[in-house]
């Protein structure tokens, strides 16, 4: 290399490259790299690679850039890019872009050295690029032998690793923490809650030797520990249950994947199972609900429903929004499981690892059919399978048949179009009114036993003949025809507008509840009855939507010479809801109603209508389109009647093949065919280079053994792309995904990974604080324990360097002075709670909380203005609801307005893929441990809680102490809580309790 | 474990974090402090649903003498609505004002005295026609959730003037949110004390949880002033075995510093003492308690002037970065600048209201000193169409539209870049504005190199500007 170098300062020392003779072949380094380093690298080396091109490197240079393809073709400089580019005659195309076109001279002997076959020889690579496998953590994977330190105490190989490298820098292990500082850090460690006071003693007076190691197991069989640890899962997949940007809309049926996590951490699954799952396990484990709510991971991430559901794929916005939900799949699947930052490959090859920007967009094509949204599903996938293609079918028939009638329609021309609005207007008027007044709609009642009346004020009393009420028509939760006609009602007449003792009055009184009319009229003989006011009360009220409400399109009121009496008549209600020109009470008396149109000429004429378009239709085609029009017609009734006999499908908020319609129509409709996946030159849709293949990372799959290039047969669905991507991942080859799956565990024992960058083990990441532990872990992890979380934890927890004090101890001094961060474990790592953590910790002092697992989860919110962008209202959410009293991975997590205490508190913010949270302290902090409703609710049920407990003061405040911090208070510490207590009450004593640093620190 | 000034840089409390920059603010400064600093403080006045640059402030002739006739743009247009109707002149007449002569269209007019103060930007371009995605473009400088606002990067940067108020207070507009929500003031990866702080001044709740609500009947300020000195006493004895754990310390001090916040927070936005022609001048109208149910340009004066004086007072007393933001989300009806259906009937009180109450913030500044060491940036997501889309609105442009600043080491009375004739897209295509530009001038203004100010998250280096940027020397003074 130093010799190469030498050539080369030599060569541009003398000012200008020397040409060779025309007989001798060009030489490279003599000749054409000066060139290249005075004209060209300064864009296309070390520093920049416009363009995707390099021209220091042989194998860069001859790869060539993103736009051509190898720019240098050898033996033929006619064709090389690179050439037509120093050539160019238009100067905004010409290389080099900012300095003089390169001279006559020059440009021949490139294309000299090109027409020799461009020899570069490889001593002359100067600035060879990095090895791709000389890093820590793309070496194959292999368990390292256990180090024999010469002394010190070891409970178990994790031991002997920290000890050694400690003993390396000459440092030593701090002494075991004692019982009571063990349980409760085990205990928020494994289970995410304080230990009862009970707990405590019983662990600190439990005489047998193995009592923390039953301890351990105890906790790891608890419900508890699944719903702790599935938490830091959904950190890192950034699970949330609403979409994100704008018209933040919920996802209600995102939870059956948190319960997933949950369950696959109670049940101990595999490891390597967990991974294949949630990226195919509709494929991979076929039959299971595991194998279709896992999919939710895909879909965990925020999805821009403005820019796929109002924006279709064919615009540049919606290629954008489709592009950036892609890339979030991507980055989700490659940095949750191989903590490699492969995003940043999107605009260029990726510049510290080696991965390209082809793999990128080979690894955007193996999610190339798949959108997020809710999948049906049933336990049986034979099931699902039937279900899904059965709608599917219906759609495709939906559309056959709709393509023969616009043929029809084409063919039958004007003359049908005019029959259409005639059977359209028909229609109308036997629906509706034809006209937007629809009538008199009542306030909303929660129950069918209100009573409610609308009342008639005729100006004089009359001699009455007959009354008609006319049935409303409403769309509204599909009720269409008699929407809000009474069940039961009353009609009465008579003089006294109160109609306080009316019963001669009574025109009509239901005793049993009538059937819905439709849009008939009903009439009721009044012929006998006098009165100035007329009043219709409805006994039962309509259902609506579970609500109930009383509706009428119409009275009209005919005196005893058949002349209308009514009109002119002041309308009254007990209430009445006056919205637009739709509902008011002087609707009731405007002449409009659904069934004045359908009477004797309606329904008849609209049949009769129907019929004669039929004809006309048929006419219009030919023999063999109308006999496909019959079969379509005949299939989709069947279709109907066969999804009928299904039950209800579940639903998740996964990844799936979507049939949707509109801008948002998915792939379904295509047949789940992929979308074609092009490389996005800087990441720009509009420059689309080549069309690229399902894949993973090519030179890791070289590596690794793992071939990259996914060989999947002809024909092969799009699941069998995932399926290879989540078998690429899973294998035990991949050394990647069992270091990063033992570095998060660990960081979360710990609170400090040994490589601190847990989503990124390329050269932008950390190294490991303990290179032969993590690799002893990995392998262990994925040999020795097949993936067993339970097994990880245990070997982690009972080792003596987890047990390890947190205090600083005597002789220790070097340590926090040379290795301040603990980097090399001399001693355990206070903990500040997470957000999850202080949230259950205070609902469980307080006596307040719930065990409930799973389902649908709590909104700690009043939604407003769900019709729009959805307002997420957590100020209006009442604290004493005890729905909400459960554990907060139950609590449904909006993207936009994040919930404001848990987000004071650092939670994870589920926008972002969080491997390691934020740990802050701030005065907003504290006003919200202060001030937040939680708190302050909560310490009152706190005092509540101990007042029952305890007799009196002074050990309530301890009763108290010792539920939140699990150990008694010393005299000067129950004397002024007890003082503090006593002046100011107890509840006021309790909320100062869990403000303590102590209840928000664990040793 | 970890010292103070350990806990400073690694536990990413930020460089001037509101616990610690009374104590270190010197040495709390990020390496990226690079440039003499202009300014020290920021409002951002953000209009969400997209205001009209044609109608406001890009005066465009050649839309008056075309108006009516069938739009051509030389080039088919990806309109976010489809139908792209004639061109449309801008709704309202423009005059000159100042020395320099800006063309100012009459529903801005309050504005016309602070010209000479102000720079423009005509050639802003964006990437995308979504509400969203341009939205989070402008106030995070990515067009994806998951990245800190502005304000967030500021106060993670510079750290804080006051230590009993937030570094970044945000006003929404209080009819609601715009586009994201929060996601435009988050803090992101950045620690949560730099995520703007939410205020609604004059509100029952101005603050969240600064003090206790209805259900803490049992709460006093006595309670609370005895309760924080046995806090103290006990946390006291639980750090002293642990000395070497400085969050312990920095815990015991944050609930001082709230203590202080509860008493500065509600003098801060506290009116009263404001003299009647200061109120008048942000258009406030005590007066009035009624206003009629449509939208008219009195009331939205006075809601933004409210918003706008609450700024002043905040800024004065320490405040760092204030975001104001007019226009809640897309509901009906319009309570936003997104006129689709209606320009002059949405745009009109939507624009004279924040005209007249910010001409009355630079004023006000100015008449205290402040405006020279104070950036003031007005932006949106996106302009607005020169054709019609039918009826009487426009639809999405992201192609062009206009930015404006003033104050702290601004040049007054300047124009750069300009629109094409139509204000379609930017005269000079090739060279156009984009917000990594306007951040990284304010950056700089405020002292920092913005390429310098990162934070690597999830293996990349990130900063406000991405991997753009460049300086807008035309406009620095």
């Amino acid at each position: 290399m130093n010799n190469a170098r030498c050539i080369l300062s030599m060569a541009l020392w003398g000012g200008l490259p020397m040409v060779g003779s025309a007989g001798a072949p060009v030489d490279f380094v003599r000749e054409v790299r000066p060139l290249f380093e005075q004209h060209c690298v300064k864009c296309h080396g070390p520093e920049k690679q416009r363009g995707g091109l390099r021209l220091d490197v042989k194998k860069a240079a001859l790869a060539g850039g993103e736009e051509h393809g190898p720019d240098i073709i050898p033996g033929d400089s006619e064709r090389s890019p690179l050439v037509r580019l120093i050539e160019s005659p238009d100067a905004d195309h010409r290389m080099p872009k900012n300095g003089p076109a390169l001279s006559g001279e020059a440009t021949a002997l490139i294309k000299r050295w090109i027409n020799e076959g461009a020899v570069w020889p490889d001593s002359a690579d100067a600035t060879r690029l990095g090895d791709a496998a000389d890093w820590w953590s793309l070496r194959p994977l292999r368990k390292p032998p256990v180090p024999t330190p010469a002394a010190g105490s070891l409970r178990n190989p994790v031991d002997a690793f920290v000890l050694e490298r400690l003993k390396k820098e000459g440092l030593a292990p701090g002494p075991e923490a004692d019982r009571r500082t063990l349980i409760r850090r085990l205990s928020f460690d494994l289970l995410g809650l304080p230990p009862s006071p009970e707990a405590v003693a019983a662990f600190v007076d439990d005489p047998d030797p193995l009592a923390y190691e039953r301890m351990v197991d105890r906790f790891l069989e608890s419900p508890r520990y699944g719903e702790r640890w599935a938490r830091h899962w959904l950190d890192v997949v950034h699970y949330g249950e609403t979409h994100g940007y704008d018209k933040d809309k919920p996802r209600p049926n995102a939870w059956p994947y948190r319960d997933y996590v949950i369950r696959s951490f109670n049940e101990d699954k595999p490891y390597a199972r967990f991974v294949r799952e949630q990226i195919a396990g509709d494929v991979l484990y076929p039959g299971t609900v595991d194998g279709i709510v896992a999919l939710g991971f895909v879909a965990a991430g925020p999805w821009d429903y403005i820019g796929h559901a109002e924006v279709p794929e064919t615009k540049t916005d919606g290629k954008v929004a489709r592009h950036l939900d892609r890339d979030d799949m991507v980055q989700n699947t490659v940095g949750t499981f191989c903590s490699l930052t492969v995003q940043c490959a999107q605009c260029h090859n990726h510049k510290f690892d080696p991965i390209s920007m082809r793999d990128y967009y080979s690894l955007q094509a193996v999610f190339a059919a798949v959108d997020r949204a809710d999948k049906p599903y049933f336990e049986d996938a034979d099931l699902t399978k039937r279900y899904v293609t059965l709608q599917w079918r219906q759609k495709v028939l939906s559309q056959s048949l709709k393509t023969l009638e616009d043929e029809a329609v084409k063919r039958a021309g004007p003359a049908l179009a005019a029959l259409e609005t005639r059977i359209a207007n028909a229609a109308k008027a036997v629906r509706g009114n034809g006209v937007p007044e629809s009538g008199y709609h009542s306030a909303i009642a929660p129950s069918p036993d209100v009573e409610k009346w609308v009342q008639l004020d005729l100006g004089r009393s009359v001699q009455l003949g007959e009354i008609l009420l006319a049935p409303c028509y409403d769309d509204y939760a599909g009720i269409g025809g008699g929407f809000g006609f009474p069940r039961r009602f009353k009609i009465e007449v008579g003089d006294d507008p109160e109609f306080r003792s009316n019963l001669s009055g009574l025109v009509q009184l239901s005793q049993e509840d009538v059937p819905n009319p439709g849009t008939r009229p009903q009439t009721f003989d009044a012929r006998g009855k006098k009165g100035r006011y007329l009043r219709v009360t409805a006994l039962k009220l309509a259902e609506r939507k579970n609500d109930f409400i009383f509706a009428l399109a119409e009275i009209r009121v005919s005196d005893a010479d058949g002349k209308t009496a009514s009109s002119g008549a002041v309308v009254t209600s007990l209430d009445s809801i006056e919205s637009g020109p739709r509902w008011a009470r002087k609707n009731l008396l405007d002449g409009h109603y659904p069934g004045l149109l359908s009477g004797a000429k309606g329904p008849e004429n609209l049949a009769g209508l129907r019929a004669d378009r039929e004809k006309m239709l048929a006419a219009a085609l030919s023999g063999d389109q109308r006999k496909s029009l019959a079969q379509v017609r005949e299939e989709l009734t069947e279709v109907a009647a066969s999804l009928g006999t299904f039950p209800k499908p579940n639903l998740v908020y996964a990844a799936t093949v979507h049939y949707g319609s509109g801008a948002f129509s998915g792939t379904g409709p295509n047949g789940g065919k992929p979308r074609e996946i092009h490389m996005l030159k800087r990441g720009d849709v509009k420059s689309t280079g080549d069309l690229v293949d399902p894949g993973a990372v090519t030179e890791l799959g070289n590596l690794f053994d793992l071939p990259a290039h996914f060989e999947l047969p002809a024909g092969a669905g799009e699941e069998a792309r995932r399926a290879a991507l989540a078998n690429w991942i899973a294998d035990k080859k991949n050394p990647l995904t069992w270091r990063s799956i033992v570095n998060r565990v660990w960081q979360y024992h710990f609170g400090k990974a040994m490589v601190d960058t847990s989503n990124d083990f390329g050269r932008m990441g950390g190294l490991p604080s303990h290179p032969e532990l993590l690799d002893w872990l990995a392998a262990t992890f994925r040999d020795d324990f097949e993936g067993s979380w339970k097994k990880l934890h245990r070997l982690i927890v009972t080792s003596q360097t987890y047990c390890q004090t947190s205090l600083e101890t005597a002789g220790q001094e070097a340590a926090l002075r040379g290795d301040a961060d603990n980097r090399l474990l001399w001693r355990q790592n206070r903990r500040k709670l997470e957000a999850e953590a202080v949230h259950d910790a205070i609902l469980q002092v307080s006596g307040k909380l719930r065990d409930e697992m799973g389902g649908p989860s709590y909104q700690d919110f009043v939604i407003e203005k769900p019709e729009h962008s959805p307002h997420y209202e957590y100020q209006l959410h009442d604290p004493e609801d005890p729905a909400c009293h459960r554990r907060s991975i139950y609590r449904f997590i909006v993207r936009s307005q994040q919930q404001p205490f848990m987000t004071t508190m650092d939670c994870a913010d589920p926008s972002m893929r969080v491997d390691k949270r934020n740990e802050s302290i701030s005065p907003l902090q504290a006003l919200s441990m202060m001030n937040n409703d939680l708190t302050v609710s909560m310490a009152k049920h706190f005092a509540e809680r101990v007042e029952a407990e305890s007799a009196d003061l002074e050990s309530r405040v301890a009763r108290a102490f010792e539920l939140a911090l699990g150990r008694s208070p010393a005299a000067e510490e129950r004397q002024a809580l007890a003082d503090y207590a006593a002046n100011q009450g107890l509840a006021n004593a309790c909320r100062l309790i869990l403000n303590l640093n102590e209840f928000s620190f664990v040793d | 474990m970890m010292t103070r000034r350990s806990l400073l840089q690694t536990a990413g409390q930020g460089f001037g974090a509101l616990a610690l920059s009374s104590l270190e603010a010197a040495e709390g400064l990020h390496p990226s402090a690079t440039v003499r600093p202009r300014a020290k403080r920021v409002v951002q006045l953000f209009m969400g649903g997209a205001a009209s640059h044609i109608d406001l402030f890009d005066y465009k002739p050649a839309l008056i003498k075309h108006h009516g006739e069938p739009s051509d743009f030389g080039e088919p247009v990806e309109a976010f609505q489809n139908g792209l109707g004639p061109w449309k002149r801008p709704v309202w007449d423009f005059q000159q004002y100042g020395q320099c002569g800006k063309h100012l269209s009459d529903i801005v007019a309050p504005l016309a005295s602070c010209v000479d103060d102000m720079a423009f930007i005509h050639n802003l371009v964006g990437k995308t026609g979504v509400h969203s995605q341009g939205t989070l473009l402008q106030a995070t400088g990515f067009n994806l959730p998951g990245f800190p606002g502005m304000g967030a990067w500021v106060s993670y940067g510079l750290g804080s003037l006051s230590d009993n108020l937030p570094t970044f207070v945000v006003l929404p507009d209080h009819r609601g949110f715009a586009s994201n929500g929060p996601k435009n003031w988050d803090s992101a990866f950045l620690p949560s004390q730099h995520a703007g702080t939410v205020i609604y001044p004059g509100a029952e709740t101005p603050i969240a949880d600064l003090f206790p609500g209805k259900a803490g009947a049992y709460i006093t300020r006595d309670s609370d002033a005895t309760g924080l000195r046995v806090l103290q006493q006990l946390n006291g004895r639980h750090a002293a075995p642990r000395l070497d754990d400085g969050r312990l310390d920095a815990r015991i001090r944050s609930y001082e510093l709230a203590a202080k916040m509860q008493l500065a927070a509600p003098e801060a936005l506290d009116f009263s003492k404001e003299p009647q022609h200061i109120k008048e001048m942000y258009g406030i109208r005590d007066d009035k308690r009624v206003w009629p149910t449509e939208i008219n340009a009195e009331e939205e004066a006075d809601y933004m002037g409210r918003k706008c004086l609450a700024a002043r007072r905040l800024l004065e007393r320490g405040v760092r970065f204030v975001q104001i933001w007019s226009g809640n989300d897309n509901g009906f009806p319009r309570r936003n600048w997104d006129s689709h259906e209606d320009v002059e009937r949405d745009h009109g009180p939507l624009a004279w209201g924040m005209a007249k109450a910010a001409a009355a913030l630079i004023q006000d500044l100015k008449q205290r000193g402040l405006l020279e060491d104070t950036i003031i940036l007005w932006t949106t997501e996106f302009g607005r169409m020169p054709s019609t889309q039918g009826g009487k609105g426009r639809d999405h442009n992201p192609y062009v539209f206009t930015n404006w600043l003033c104050g702290g080491g601004i040049r007054g009375g300047t124009t750069h870049g300009e629109s094409d004739q139509w204000g379609y897209k930017p005269l000079d295509r090739d060279n156009p504005t984009m917000v990594y530009d306007i951040h990284a001038t304010m950056l700089h203004l405020l002292g920092i190199d913005h390429t310098k100010l990162t934070v690597r998250h999830n293996g990349i280096d990130r900063r406000l500007t991405d991997v753009h940027g460049h300086l807008i020397r035309e406009i620095l003074a």
